[in-house]
């Protein structure tokens, strides 16, 4: 017996009507009768009802204008409109203005009325569990930026300080004295990695793209000089043919080359004296088309359809099982696609279409 | 070309960093005389203090941007009402370890800071900046 209270105001400019209303009603829901808009109104503005019944033919305010002018203050209150058969007129105003959410002929059928209360009811507690929820969600999501945030901030900044120290032992000639800080450097650079990937997932799913005009002859060799700033054994070689203008999301772009190209580095083979890395992107007016080739370590032929999948390594790489899945998702999200070719011989080739969004 | 008399100025509220990035600019021999702030505050009651002494202004800062009370814009936005002449002389880079892409954008879009390094700070990175913006 916990039904929740329903609050059922109903105006309507015949007695009768609101007596006989009340005494249907008086069992099931907390009723509130007033016989005119005027006195409706003041009902309202005391007690927060949840449907609001009005009769269309009433002197001074009708039952539609009397919702068209509830429509901004009131806006929560599920409304039905009572109504002869005639008022044809009315009832179009009334669902194109007036916001109703049923209409119920005069003289009303108990049962009827009763069902559409119920159902309005129902409406009404959609409609505010709905924006509760959406409240909920938005506070969430914000938490999770300020979260990311200060992932990005608060803890990192130590480890780069740490990264720091390293650095000062290196320039004071003591990093080789003792085996430790060598190990210190492994440990931190592998967390400071893990947190970049972690952050790049993170903002891929995010569901904002922005757009920009993008020039493959700058955004490549600026990702080779970013990556290769610790090994400059390897050897790019870059033919970049873009004559047409090329709209995408930067941020993915760069996510998903910046990955293929730190893999391409890092995946080379120890003993290749001419490790080399080719890069071509052709652009046209539909898409791009950037292929990305090693002559490296090569990936097994049984492990190339795991390579995009969540946290997959193979025994042999020190890899985290992220940047290939960070990869197939950003392009995921911009409708790009991605195949590979690798034997263990010759190397890996990375071939990916990215439309071209203009 | 790097015989010339030059001040660094560091602003950071993390001593360990203050700590660390001194040193590596001392080993680096980048500069002469380093200046060492906590804080935005102090480093702006610095600059105030020596408005009329360009011998003792510091040629370059290198600016944190998460600090707390006065963050590295809010010491943009204070630095921006200086005279042009202490503007001219004092170049500034934003040195912090954020991969935030509100602050990066943030840091480029300013028109008074010529650089953003990221932590760790690299004595090459340093001084190729340097070659660049402060060879008079």
């Amino acid at each position: 017996m916990n039904a929740p209270t329903v609050r059922v105001l109903y105006i309507d400019d015949e007695e009768n009507n609101l007596h006989a209303f009340k005494a249907s009603f008086r069992r099931q829901y907390e009723i509130y009768i007033a016989n005119s808009a005027a006195e409706g109104l003041k009902i309202l503005q005391n007690v927060s009802v949840h449907v609001v019944i009005a009769d269309q033919k009433m002197p001074q305010t009708t039952g539609v204008e009397f919702f068209k002018n509830i429509a901004e203050t009131y806006p929560d209150p599920v409304r039905i409109l009572l109504t002869g058969y005639t008022d044809i007129e009315a009832l179009a105003d009334a669902i194109n203005h007036g916001d109703i959410y049923r209409y119920i002929t005069k003289p009303w059928n108990d049962l009827e009325l009763h069902n559409s209360i119920k159902n309005a009811y129902d409406a009404y507690k959609t409609k505010i569990d709905l924006r509760n929820k959406i409240a909920e969600l938005e506070k969430t999501n914000n938490e999770l930026n300020r979260f990311i945030y200060s992932i990005s901030h608060e803890l990192r900044a130590p480890l780069v300080s740490t990264l720091g120290i390293v650095n000062v032992v290196k320039l004071e000639g003591l990093f080789d004295e003792n085996e430790y800080w060598r190990l210190i450097e492994t440990c931190s650079n592998k967390l400071d990695y893990y947190i970049q990937k972690t952050l790049q997932y993170y903002k891929n799913n995010k569901n904002i793209s922005e757009i920009t005009p993008i020039d493959f002859s700058k955004v490549v060799p600026e990702l080779i000089e970013l990556y290769s700033y610790v090994d400059k054994e390897t050897n790019f070689h870059v033919d970049i043919k873009q004559e047409e203008t090329f709209y995408g999301d930067a941020f993915r772009i760069e996510v998903i080359l910046g990955n293929l190209i730190s893999n391409a580095i890092a995946y080379q083979k120890e003993s290749e004296e001419n490790k080399k890395v080719n890069i071509t992107v052709s652009v046209n007016r539909s898409s791009a088309e950037i292929t990305i080739s090693d002559n490296g370590m090569g990936i097994l032929n049984e492990h190339l359809e795991k390579i995009f999948t969540q946290f997959f390594k193979s025994k042999t790489n020190h890899g985290s099982g992220l940047g290939l899945f960070i990869v197939k998702e950003a392009l995921n999200k911009i409708d790009g696609k991605i195949s590979v070719s690798s034997d263990t011989t010759d190397g890996t080739t990375f071939i990916i279409t990215i439309p071209n969004v203009k | 070309m790097l015989n010339k008399y030059r001040k660094v100025m560091l602003i950071d509220d993390n001593e360990v960093d203050l700590k660390i990035n001194s040193k590596i600019i001392t080993i680096s021999k980048l500069f002469d005389e380093i200046i060492l702030c906590k804080s935005g505050e102090e480093g702006l009651s610095y600059l105030n203090n020596h408005i009329d002494d360009e011998e003792n202004l510091p040629d370059f800062i290198l600016l944190d941007i998460q600090m707390p009370e006065m963050d590295g814009f809010e010491f943009l936005e204070v630095f921006k009402k200086f005279p042009k002449p202490l503007k001219d002389k004092c170049l500034i880079a934003i040195l912090s370890s954020t991969l935030d892409f509100g602050d990066i954008k943030k840091a480029e879009a300013s028109r008074y800071v010529i650089k953003l390094l990221k932590k760790p700070l690299f004595p090459k990175e340093l001084e190729e900046v340097l070659n660049r913006y402060l060879i008079n």
